[in-house]
């Protein structure tokens, strides 16, 4: 366990060099956070009103949780770079050291996010507080309970994108699913919540990530109920362990099959 | 008697790698789509060779040879298809992580180091990534660092390290975790004379001070001629040739390539040993077989007075092994 530790410290280290430019991508979060207010308040008539159980700060601040958790787990390491590192054959010298290689690849993750999160995390606060207000009802207890579902839900969202890379073994290009699992998750669950999709998909999406990953946690800060930490933190340690179990399996069968180009 | 220790044992080794293939244009792209083809490209065909504890062993061919795949196969990366290795005793398709605290790697092409952190900060991180305790951790890049000469830039980040700084840093990453084999995959390439032979120098030292087995492989000569004490040779994915370097020295690179720049009028040196290959205008190619001829010799045959510019070098290793393989083939 210890190793893993040294290279997620060693990511931090190395991310540390480069918090000015987390601050510049914070803009394309700030323009998208800027047109869904725009959006929700064209939406909502009047102050008191509430779509699918959301009054519109409750919907604003949603988006701005949800986006803020999209943006900080956005980075290239479990996506383009496992892909490029099995096409190109740069895992040969990745897997010959004494650790397992998707943990390997889940630390670096862990450090990159480490960093954006509380940048980001900020940066939203400050905006949101401006534009929209404070959340009513918010205590900071909630926030404390949601911290392990912020943190299991980007985890799993790495495991889960980390597990559709890992296809590269097999598949010449995996961007096509990645492409499809961010805008299934983006859509449902990100931008709009899932209580605004019809009540007969409503089920079903409770048993894809999406549950797990951007709707659970932003779910928890705007509308906190302990019945629905215990139901959202079982879901996520269920995903988590499944998804483990997916990504080893995987990548266990994957190994056997790779082809390094140049010897 | 001393009994020498096997450190690595393959058996019969194969490795087949499946490549597409597509007819050329853009009628053969739209068959490829409807009609897949793939071929089997065998890459490594039984090959068998041990390698004893303390050797300097160079593996050498030409490129697609299958020497990286054999690399590969013996440091637990790639599965064999057929055949057994055995390196300290381990299978490393079973053992790889077991495997992987007693060898090491370098290949000169690829960057293991973080390049954003200094020497020491990937040193501390290698040390902890092979669970070795802080304070020997501390210790062994003391060592390291005194050996390999890194005082100057162990503080720099990598980034900004030379080629042959990284190289050396590379090396001495690979060291930490005090490997019994370290295997060096073309550890010179991109590297001028000066930083090889250094590199070369140290790779030296640490096999007569460390006992570390080495197992190379260049495409330059002078590694292998500098180092080496016995050569395998691949080419198609088999052993070509499997001798000591004394035996290969006196029968195949006993010859040199002298290349000369003449003024028109100068004479073409003539004596039993020297043989013109190439004559145009006034540049002028030929070999000099040096157990007819010493080079001193061979060039004192030259119209010295007469010479704008000269230059000598081995016959290149891609023409001994092609020549070595084709007298093997002919044999057979």
């Amino acid at each position: 366990m210890k190793k893993y530790a040294v290279i997620y410290r060693s990511v931090l280290m190395e991310n540390l060099q480069y918090t000015v430019n987390i601050v510049m991508s914070f803009i394309s979060y700030f323009i998208f956070i800027f047109v869904f207010i725009h959006l929700w308040n064209y939406m909502y008539d009047s102050p008191g009103e509430t779509i699918a159980g959301y009054t519109k700060t409750q919907m604003i601040w949603y988006v701005i949780i949800t986006e803020m958790i999209w943006f900080a787990a956005r980075t290239a390491t479990v996506t383009r770079q496992v892909t490029s590192d099995i096409r190109g054959g740069n895992i040969a010298y990745l897997i010959n050291k004494p650790y397992h290689y998707t943990f390997y690849i889940l630390s670096r993750y862990t450090g990159e996010w480490n960093i954006r999160l509380p940048i980001f995390a900020g940066l939203a606060v400050i905006a949101g507080t401006i534009m929209v207000g404070g959340l009513p009802d918010f205590r900071a207890v909630t926030l404390l309970a949601s911290l392990p579902c912020i943190i299991l839900g980007i985890t799993i969202h790495g495991v889960f994108k980390l597990c559709i890379s890992l296809m590269s073994f097999w598949i010449e290009d995996s961007n096509p699913f990645q492409w499809l699992y961010d805008k299934l998750i983006l859509v449902v669950g990100t931008i709009f919540p899932i209580e605004i999709f019809p009540a007969s998909l409503q089920p079903l999406f409770k048993l894809t990530p999406i549950y797990t990953v951007c709707y659970g946690p932003s779910k928890l800060i705007v509308d906190f109920s302990p019945e629905k930490w215990v139901e959202i933190i079982v879901a996520q340690l269920i995903y988590l362990a499944a998804g483990c179990g997916f990504m080893l399996f995987i990548y266990s069968k994957g190994v056997k099959k790779l082809y390094v180009n140049g010897g | 008697m001393v009994i020498m220790t096997k450190v690595i044992e393959a058996e019969n080794l194969s490795k087949t790698f499946r490549v597409k293939r597509k007819e050329k244009g853009m009628r053969g792209s739209i068959q490829a789509i409807f009609h897949p083809r793939t071929e089997e490209i065998r890459a490594v065909d039984n090959v068998s060779f041990d390698v004893e504890e303390g050797e300097i062993l160079a593996f050498i061919g030409p490129n697609g040879a299958g020497k990286s795949t054999t690399i590969k196969m013996l440091t637990g990366i790639l599965y064999p298809d057929g055949g057994g290795i055995k390196v300290l005793g381990i299978d490393p398709s079973k053992g790889r992580r077991q495997l992987a605290y007693k060898i090491g790697t370098v290949f000169g092409q690829k960057e293991q180091l973080w390049t954003h952190l200094t020497p020491y900060d990937n040193f501390r991180f290698f040390g902890a990534i092979y669970d070795i305790p802080d304070g020997e951790a501390e210790a062994r890049i003391r060592e390291l660092s005194e050996t390999f000469e890194l005082g100057e830039f162990i503080n720099t980040p990598v980034r900004n390290l030379s080629l042959g700084q990284r190289i050396r840093c590379e090396i001495v990453a690979s060291l930490i975790h005090r490997p019994q084999i370290l295997f060096l995959d073309e550890p010179t390439i991109g590297l001028d004379p000066v930083v090889k032979e250094n590199i070369r120098s140290l790779i030296k030292k640490m096999n007569r001070e460390l006992h570390t087995t080495i197992f190379l492989t260049s495409h330059d000569i002078g590694d292998i001629e500098k180092l080496c004490k016995r050569i395998i040779i691949v080419n198609s994915g088999q052993v070509v040739l499997d001798d000591s370097m004394e035996h290969l020295k006196y029968h195949y690179l006993n010859k040199k390539i002298v290349e000369l720049k003449l003024q028109e009028e100068a004479l073409l040196p003539s004596a039993e040993g020297i043989t013109v290959l190439k004559k145009k205008g006034g540049r002028v190619k030929m070999e000099v077989d040096t157990t007819v001829i010493k080079i001193n010799d061979a060039l004192r045959q030259i119209d010295a007075e007469h010479v704008e510019d000269i230059n000598i070098s081995n016959i290149p290793l891609e023409n001994i092994i092609m020549e070595i393989y084709n007298t093997k083939a002919d044999r057979s």
